[in-house]
């Protein structure tokens, strides 16, 4: 199981206000409205929880099957920020989910894996992506057989990714 | 108000956030926000500030977990009104 989410920063400004007043309460933890108020850049840090979250989500969706609107339940941390990526955790139900996060050009772009799978190289592979009647994104590979992906668009910006062990080219 | 006049008022806040103007002229109870009317997530923390205010109602973390349906959303609104 896989999850991503992009965000596309320019495409944010014109379709959201996260300075609405209870926007950022209606998503957000207390210890994470705190973290992004304590921050030097608390729009980048509202989008990168965001697509934590929301990468997180696409995993714990996969996982049990249950669609819910639950912001609030998927708990993030950062543990690690260095120039390429920030590394985070995030909790939900019992799951917990190690994330990646980069920032290029604009665009925001988390993946989030099961922490059991957290080694596991994740690479981006070409949107050639079907759904099953699940709603969930696969792949056919030249094999034949269906490799689970996750794909993500916001703006300009689509991503899809997958484990690389799997024989996708 | 009715259910008729609710889904009236609840089409009105939905519109400038849905993407699928064809799901959205054809709303019905079952139309759902993300897979029907391919509403960007984000936005559906404004619908629900915007119910919120225009209804004069809270919506706790509980409501909003269900609220990505019509349905849901009416059920939870009428509800809400209902215990004023």
């Amino acid at each position: 199981m896989i999850g991503n989410d992009v965000v596309d920063i320019a495409a944010s400004r014109i379709e959201s206000n996260w300075k609405r007043k209870g926007f950022l309460e209606k998503i957000f933890t207390a210890e994470e409205q705190e973290f992004i108020k304590l921050s030097p850049d608390p729009e980048t840090y509202v989008w990168i929880l965001w697509s934590m979250k929301e990468a997180a989500y696409k995993v714990y969706n996969r996982e049990t099957g249950i669609r819910a609107f639950i912001p609030h339940e998927l708990a993030c941390k950062i543990y690690g920020i260095s120039p390429q990526e920030y590394k985070g955790v995030v909790t939900c139900r019992g799951g917990i989910y190690q994330t990646t996060t980069t920032i290029t050009n604009g665009i925001i772009h988390t993946v989030a894996v099961p922490h059991l799978l957290k080694d596991r190289k994740v690479i981006e592979i070409p949107d050639n992506v079907l759904k099953d009647t699940y709603r969930r994104p696969y792949i056919i590979n030249r094999s034949g057989l269906r490799i689970p992906v996750s794909k993500s668009n916001h703006g300009k910006c689509t991503k899809v990714v997958a484990f690389s062990e799997h024989p996708v080219l | 108000m009715n259910r008729t006049q609710l889904t009236e008022k609840l089409k009105t806040i939905i519109t400038p956030y849905a993407n699928n103007i064809q799901a959205l002229e054809t709303l019905e109870e079952d139309t759902d926000f993300i897979n029907d009317l391919n509403i960007n997530s984000a936005n559906l923390v404004d619908i629900i500030l915007d119910i919120e205010e225009q209804f004069n109602i809270v919506i706790d973390n509980t409501d909003m977990e269900r609220m990505l349906t019509v349905r849901a959303s009416l059920d939870i609104i009428e509800t809400k009104l209902s215990t004023q």
